[in-house]
């Protein structure tokens, strides 16, 4: 599993790094990836009504050599599972995995036993950054999602917490 | 006054020269060299794929160097031949019509000289069968 040490450059500016950071947060290059049911969501997501672009997110690159984030939508089979091996592996680094749906953060539905075909959950073998539930979580879920990743990515905020204030 | 040694004369302007190659250089190679001091120097890996050209996660079924049944290759060498033909034959029209060729019979038996060799060309293509628009059968492994 690809957890072990995230690669780091051989030059670190921390400056330079909370820009760039706030400038990955703002611009994620999702890649273009849907297995199941979630990817008409996240398709919808896309689309102008719930309009992922809001959040700078809505560049669906269909080369994961382009892009730096993977959302695993919907059910992983064992037959997918190594083609979403090789897309995580080719994606450049920094990358963050997010699991859009019941299933691919525990199987979903398809946890019973004899069940012989779906892997149960997507951090089964993948880094997995943010956890979407829902059977499909709605649009608004998964733009959730994208502000929470955004929070993981930098200490910058898009909204003030109205708790604090 | 004659320069004996006219190679010292523009030593100045050798420097400048090497000042800008460099500088140049140091343009084209510096992004480089700073990028690669700022970027990640590997990702992170589960099944070691990074390097697999097909960017669609499935393994490619066998390899993208095989041999094709190049047929067009044939009608390319032939208009070459043509070419070349017409090419050498351009200034030979322009200039026949002077006085000085054309009572020439020398000059007329160079030019079929000229056109025989080229044409050894396509007789050979003709001979082998190039003209014959056919399907060319191939060995396919």
């Amino acid at each position: 599993m690809g957890t072990e040490k995230i690669p780091s450059s051989v030059v670190q500016f921390a400056l330079a790094d909370r820009l760039i950071n706030i400038g990955r947060a703002n611009s994620f290059w999702p890649l273009t990836f849907g297995i199941a049911c979630c990817a008409i969501e996240m398709m919808a997501t896309g689309c102008a009504r719930f309009d992922m672009s809001r959040f700078g997110a809505e560049v669906f690159r269909p080369s994961a050599r382009q892009s730096d984030v993977m959302i695993v939508a919907g059910t992983i089979t064992k037959k997918m599972m190594p083609g979403i091996k090789t897309l995580y592996d080719q994606m450049p680094e920094p990358k963050w995995v997010m699991a859009l749906g019941n299933c691919a953060i525990s199987g979903g539905p398809f946890a019973f036993e004899g069940q012989y075909s779906i892997i149960l959950g997507a951090d089964q073998f993948l880094p997995v950054d943010v956890y979407i539930p829902g059977c499909p979580p709605r649009p608004e879920a998964l733009l959730q999602g994208i502000i929470e990743l955004e929070h993981l990515v930098s200490d910058w905020k898009r909204w003030k917490n109205p708790e604090a204030a | 006054m004659e320069h004996q040694f006219t190679a010292f004369l523009y030593q100045e302007n050798i420097l400048w020269i090497a000042a800008f190659t460099l500088g140049g250089l140091a343009f084209a190679l510096g992004p480089i060299a700073i990028v690669y001091l700022f970027m990640p120097l590997k990702t992170r890996q589960i099944n070691n794929k990074a390097l697999q050209f097909i960017e669609c996660g499935m393994d490619p079924i066998g390899d993208s160097w095989i041999r094709y049944g190049v047929v067009f290759y044939l009608y390319a060498l032939i208009f070459l031949a043509f070419d070349v033909d017409v090419l050498f034959l351009f200034p030979v029209a322009v200039a026949y019509n002077d006085a000085m060729f054309a009572s020439s019979i020398r000059d007329f038996i160079e030019i079929v000289l000229f056109i025989g060799i080229l044409s050894l060309a396509i007789v050979y293509a003709w001979i082998k069968g190039v003209f014959k628009w056919e399907r060319k059968k191939f060995l396919r492994r």
